[in-house]
């Protein structure tokens, strides 16, 4: 079927249904002996990576990806973006089935990998997109509108004659996303795009990514390890932990049901032997400083202030609230959400 | 189509351009490689001054052989240079084959595009060089069927070997590690047809005619160009399956390398 | 300037430690090298098959009888594993990464250090294949066996030997690697001369003299010839006398050449600032 361009917009950008991904693994036995014995005994154990997910996301959605290592995230993007083959379940992009109709897919979505470039390694960065340019059949305004707009904004024209191989990470990044975006692909993946640059980089890739969202309306899905990212960019957050969709809905909501934990940060006049107080817990003690966490629903700031100066001689003390990173921390770590298994 | 011939002509440009780059390094390895090739063949020939044939066969008409399969082998080795089971086997381990995925080009296109190794011409060079000795030294009694199907016989050769790199590939979809056993197949399939085929034992010459019809892409061929008398008694036909073993061949790879790739997007790495 | 500390470790004693470490690191390719041996004795049995059509009917060849000549096929594969004579890259690949920097600070000498470590490898290697394959050879083929027990006193002296030259070579090769990008070329140009002068295709026997004269002006037939030879038992007492001191000979030809292109090419390091 012909997807014409008012079809894309329309309908779900993407679409998900019960999907599912399993791996099987076998067995595999060490040494010279086991190479024989892998040959003959098919022991194996089937990994669940993506376990029945449902979402939809609309058209110039910027949704925002998380889940701890191997909970299922890189799976599901190489599912949305045809790479692998779903064990179960629908998957829609735009209107199509990703691994069955290869070509067309993967010539209407953009895609960035942090770990790898999609560029050609020996090529200076201008011939790599020249390339893409008629791999994608770019047409020539729409080519050189992209490439100057990319230029001023990420400044690629420093390293456009260096070969990627050359290039450093940030750079190289940039070259990437200039590339993935470069055929105006209406669905554009990106996995770890800020992974491992700096403070500054990071900033300049976001700023990129929001533009691109706002002016053209392009859905984005961010899968990131760096949860700023997401806290930043992102207005829904999808979680995925051990195969299941843990949540998906505005980040603010995540931030408010779970974001109860505060931090309080005293520094003593003098040394005691117990620091205990109620409603509270140490978790951390260098010398005459100590932190307490606490739950703000269950005490508030002040209470445990005035308890704390009744019983103890305070020099300093200061509150901290809870980044979105130990929030979803303690999401992952202390499996505070359960997969919603109604939907 | 033609834009895809047009992407292959970009891409095999790319290539060459880059080699050519280091134009004095790109010169020092092709001449190498004629030197070493040559090398080889004078060796044999020098060998040649001690006993005076190979099974019954002259210098001139091993040469035949011989100089047959370095053209074919080397033709193959540049074209099919993205097949490499060595360099391909490493884009899967490295995960580059992803790239190739997320390309709208055809998938087998893009790996013949990847690498375009102009050393090999060193190989080929060699091989006409021998090939046309050869020819100048024999008496071939020539007609219109033999000189249509001399060209139809080096390019089953490439064909069938090509076949072997893509099979060799495709099994690194699930090896990971590039299998050396076919190195045994490429390389040594190679060596060994570059001589008569009669000379080698009951069991390797049956492998080779109904398991793996090697013998019929050069030796059979060679015994109607040369007129020799069929030691094993096979139908004149023999002489005339060389496209449909080289070309069988390729067809064969090229089903194993679909699977191999619905493998790889159902299981990934 | 960097401060190393050189431990108060005899250099035997480190020497001895590279070699333990880099032979079991070589048996831990078990699975490669039995690989490698299928292929070793598909080759040998085409190199035999091709000998004995190329005897035809005649019994001996330069001195060399079909049966020797089939146990020369044999012997050469068996002497390609742990020689590694087809490519061994690994000080171009340390000149070329800029490792070098950091292998030269060590206690040991550069060549030393390296040579520890091929000696690991390629005793690793001996046993996995070559006495492996001459094994299968022997189940699969009628082939000679050294008869005398001076022979078999010589046949250790020259592998010996023969690994001391052949790893020499590689290293020299290698070293082209300070000045020129593309040592790799050079290093295959010159190990396919090898193969075929250092009797590896065809026995030198096989060849006119004239070319045999060539061959032996170069350290190629010590690697590999002169080991066949002996085991063979075609040398009288002063010819087997005569190859083993030409091994010796090569071996101190190629350190003293090393000596000075080593130098050189350090000095070529530190000049660009390496």
């Amino acid at each position: 079927m012909k997807m014409t361009m008012e079809d894309e917009k329309e309908q779900p950008a993407i679409r998900v249904r019960n999907l599912q991904k399993y791996f099987k693994v076998f067995k595999h036995h060490r040494g010279f002996w086991g190479a024989l014995r892998n040959l003959i005994s098919r022991e194996y154990q089937i990994i669940r990576a993506v376990d029945g997910i449902h979402f939809d996301i609309r058209p110039g959605e910027l949704v925002g990806y998380l889940g701890p290592n191997g909970a299922g995230k890189s799976t599901t993007i190489k599912m949305l973006s045809g790479l692998l083959v779903p064990s179960g379940g629908e998957l829609y992009v735009s209107g199509r089935i990703p691994w069955k109709q290869r070509r067309e897919h993967v010539a209407r979505i953009g895609t960035v990998f942090g770990q790898r470039t999609t560029l050609w390694w020996d090529l200076p960065v201008v011939e790599s997109l020249n390339l893409l340019k008629y791999i994608y059949k770019i047409e020539d305004r729409t080519f050189q509108k992209n490439l100057s707009e990319f230029k001023e904004i990420l400044d690629l024209e420093p390293f456009l004659d260096i070969p990627v191989r050359s290039l450093s990470l940030g750079q190289r990044m940039r070259a990437d996303l200039s590339a993935a975006l470069l055929h105006n692909p209406p669905v554009v993946f990106l996995d770890e795009p800020t992974i491992g640059l700096d403070v500054v980089a990071k900033e300049r890739i976001r700023q990129f990514i929001q533009h691109i969202n706002v002016e053209r309306k392009t859905t984005i899905i961010l899968t990131t390890h760096d949860v700023s990212d997401v806290a930043r960019l992102c207005k829904r957050v999808m979680i995925i932990d051990h195969g299941h969709l843990i949540y998906d809905g505005l980040l603010e909501i995540l931030q408010d049901r779970f974001g109860d934990d505060r931090e309080l940060v005293v520094d003593f006049a003098e040394v005691y032997t117990d620091y205990s107080i109620e409603d509270a817990r140490i978790s951390q003690a260098d010398d005459l400083r100590i932190t307490y966490q606490f739950h703000r629903n269950e005490v508030t700031a002040s209470q445990l202030i005035n308890r704390l100066s009744s019983k103890f001689r305070i020099r300093d003390l200061s509150v901290r609230e809870p980044e979105i990173e130990a929030t979803i921390r303690r999401i992952y770590e202390e499996g505070l959400l359960e997969p919603d298994t109604e939907k | 189509m033609l834009s895809a011939l047009t992407l292959y002509r970009r891409l095999i440009k790319i290539q060459i351009q880059s080699q050519l780059e280091y134009r004095a390094s790109f010169l020092f390895d092709l001449a190498a490689s004629i030197f070493y090739f040559s090398f080889w063949f004078l060796s044999i020939a020098l060998i040649f001054q001690k006993f005076d044939n190979l099974g019954g066969w002259t210098l001139p008409e091993v040469a035949f052989l011989y100089g047959m399969v370095e053209m074919s082998f080397g033709t193959m080795d540049l074209i099919f240079s993205g097949f490499d089971p060595q360099s391909f086997g490493q884009q899967v381990r490295l995960g580059t084959f992803d790239q190739i995925l997320l390309r709208p080009v055809n998938i087998s296109l893009q790996i013949f595009g990847s690498q375009f190794t102009l050393r090999r011409l060193g190989r080929i060079i060699q091989g006409i060089v021998i090939f046309g000795m050869a020819l100048t030294w024999l008496d071939i009694d020539w007609s219109l069927v033999k000189v249509i199907y001399l060209p139809i016989i080096f390019l089953s050769l490439v064909c069938f070997f090509g076949g072997l790199f893509i099979i060799g590939s495709t099994l690194t979809f699930w090896t990971i590690q590039p299998i050396e056993v076919v190195n045994i197949f490429t390389y040594g399939g190679s060596e060994m047809i570059s001589y008569p085929m009669h000379i080698y034992q009951r069991w390797m010459r049956q492998f080779f005619t109904y398991i793996i019809p090697a013998i019929f892409l050069n030796y059979y061929p060679a015994l109607y160009f040369l007129n020799k008398t069929d030691p094993l008694n096979l139908p004149p036909i023999a002489a005339f399956l060389s496209p449909v073993v080289g070309i069988g061949t390729l067809f064969l790879a090229f089903q194993f390398w679909k699977i191999g790739i619905r493998h790889y997007q159902s299981t990934g790495t | 300037m960097m401060v190393v500390q050189v431990k108060k470790v005899g250099k035997m004693r480190v020497f001895w430690e590279l070699a333990i470490l880099a032979f079991q690191r070589q048996l831990a390719y078990r699975s490669a090298h039995l690989a490698g041996l299928v292929t070793n004795f598909f080759f040998g049995l085409l190199r035999a098959a091709v000998l004995i059509a190329l005897y035809g009917a005649r019994e001996e060849v330069a001195g060399y009888t079909v049966t020797m000549a089939i146990t020369f096929t044999g012997l050469s594969q068996a002497m390609i594993g742990h020689l590694s004579l087809f490519s061994w890259s690994d000080v171009m690949r340390s000149i070329y990464s800029g490792e070098i920097a950091s292998d030269l600070l060590k206690p040991m000498g550069f060549f030393s250090y390296w040579l520890a470590q091929d000696a690991g490898r390629a005793l690793a290697a001996f046993l996995m294949r070559s006495v492996t394959i001459m094994f299968a050879y022997a189940i699969f083929f009628n082939i000679t066996i050294p008869k005398k027990i001076e022979s078999w006193a010589a046949l250790v002296a020259a592998l010996f030997l023969s690994w001391l030259v052949s790893f020499s070579w590689r290293f020299l090769v290698n070293l082209a690697a300070f000045w020129t990008p593309n040592a790799i070329g050079i290093a295959r140009l010159l190990f396919g001369f090898s193969w075929v002068l250092s009797g590896f295709f065809m026995p030198l026997n096989y060849f006119p003299n004239w070319f045999q004269q060539i061959a032996y002006a170069t350290p190629f037939p010590s690697m590999i010839f002169t080991v066949i030879q002996v085991y063979l038992e075609n040398l009288s007492g002063f010819q087997l006398l005569q190859a083993l001191m030409s091994q010796v000979l090569w071996f101190f030809i190629l350190l003293a050449l090393i000596q000075v292109v080593l130098r050189a090419g350090i000095r070529q390091l530190v000049v660009q600032g390496g």
